[in-house]
């Protein structure tokens, strides 16, 4: 073979491998694309993000809407990192969204709520089902849903993110949180 | 369920979330401009988000370093503010597979390599099939958060005209 030949050769090698590589890399991508997606989403309907952490495996988010002083947590998990997974499965998505709302005495309240409801006491790994929680420091109560979500429902192969889509999402489920708390608090 | 609430900072002041705040704002403008983010590292002293601009010709990614400076005290709050540097990097990837190529890539700019950027300043850098131009700016966060229309449009003039800047000195880099 002439060296141009071989070159040639060489060229098609490190293109196939970038493409791979590309692949690979926007798969791995795919739980901090819905992060930023999410914290973009609930910044636009008006909420300010006030935490964001992780602990390498689940992303936490904490916003506030400044004005009513409601709060919404999110966890999200990755469920398909690995690309044969992806591939197989689907691109999933574990997604806790939680609903907290500023209450006079968290603390009674929080007792009073009857022991089924809140969360240390029911199993964690099934999705749809609605959760108590409290953070009696700053005298909020959650309720809390893990649900499980398609990810390519959000995200195209090129990054571009359907944000009305994932605003519908985050809206419906909020509202029927909302609803749920009010309910139970007897508001 | 075990309970993730304690994976958050619990009765912090909303002037220690200021940073968080402003990283919530720079997520919504970059995605107004089709540029997602993809990636966060986050830590008590700095941010960094990492983005992809979609469909840019020219640009592979973009890393902004929000580093908080100021205003996690009171005192600090009243006297100086909340000060923040903000630092943009963008990228030009080359999927350069050609020998000829790559050597004639590394010929570039060399001088800009040892260059330290002052604020304000570009710089210049190249790393394996990349090269990345750096500017860094200080602001005080009060301008860009909590103002509705008013801060978006700050934030996104703010960093329009830095990733202007940036790939303008970067598209002589760009090979086709």
């Amino acid at each position: 073979m002439s060296a141009e030949e071989l070159e040639k050769v060489f060229v098609s090698l490190v293109d196939f491998s970038w493409k791979k590589y590309n692949e690979r890399q926007h798969n791995t991508h795919m739980d901090e694309l819905l992060l930023g997606a999410v914290i973009a989403s609930t910044v636009e309907q008006g909420y300010s993000l006030i935490d964001l952490n992780s602990d390498g495996v689940n992303h936490f988010l904490r916003f506030e809407h400044l004005p009513s002083k409601t709060r919404l947590i999110f966890q999200l998990t990755n469920q398909s990192e690995d690309l044969v997974t992806a591939k197989v499965l689907g691109r999933l998505a574990r997604v806790v969204i939680g609903y907290g709302q500023m209450v006079q005495n968290p603390g009674a309240i929080w007792q009073a709520l009857k022991s089924e409801f809140k969360s240390g006491f029911l199993d964690a790994a099934e999705p749809g089902v609605i959760t108590c929680d409290a953070d009696l420091t700053s005298g909020y109560i959650y309720v809390q849903v893990p649900l499980i979500i398609d990810l390519d429902t959000y995200f195209s192969s090129n990054y571009e993110v359907n944000y009305p889509m994932l605003q519908q999402h985050i809206g419906a489920t909020v509202h029927s949180l909302s609803k749920y708390l009010r309910g139970r608090l007897g508001a | 369920m075990l309970s993730f609430l304690n994976q958050f900072k619990h009765g912090q002041e909303m002037r220690e979330s200021k940073d968080e705040i402003l990283v919530g704002e720079l997520v919504r403008a970059m995605a107004r401009l089709k540029t997602p983010a993809i990636g966060f590292n986050a830590n008590t002293g700095a941010q960094m988000i990492h983005f992809k601009p979609i469909g840019d010709p020219i640009l592979n990614s973009i890393v902004i370093i929000v580093d908080r400076k100021t205003g996690g005290s009171m005192i600090q709050q009243a006297v100086i503010g909340s000060k923040a540097t903000i630092q943009v990097q963008a990228e030009v990837k080359n999927y350069l597979s050609d020998p000829d190529d790559l050597v004639a890539m590394y010929r570039t700019d060399i001088a800009n390599i040892f260059k330290m950027p002052m604020l304000g300043d570009v710089k210049l850098d190249h790393q394996m099939n990349s090269v990345f131009a750096t500017k860094r700016v200080m602001i005080d966060i009060d301008d860009y958060i909590l103002k509705g229309e008013e801060s978006i449009a700050r934030m996104t003039q703010l960093i329009t005209s830095i990733v202007g800047e940036l790939k303008q000195k970067l598209t002589q880099y760009k090979k086709a």
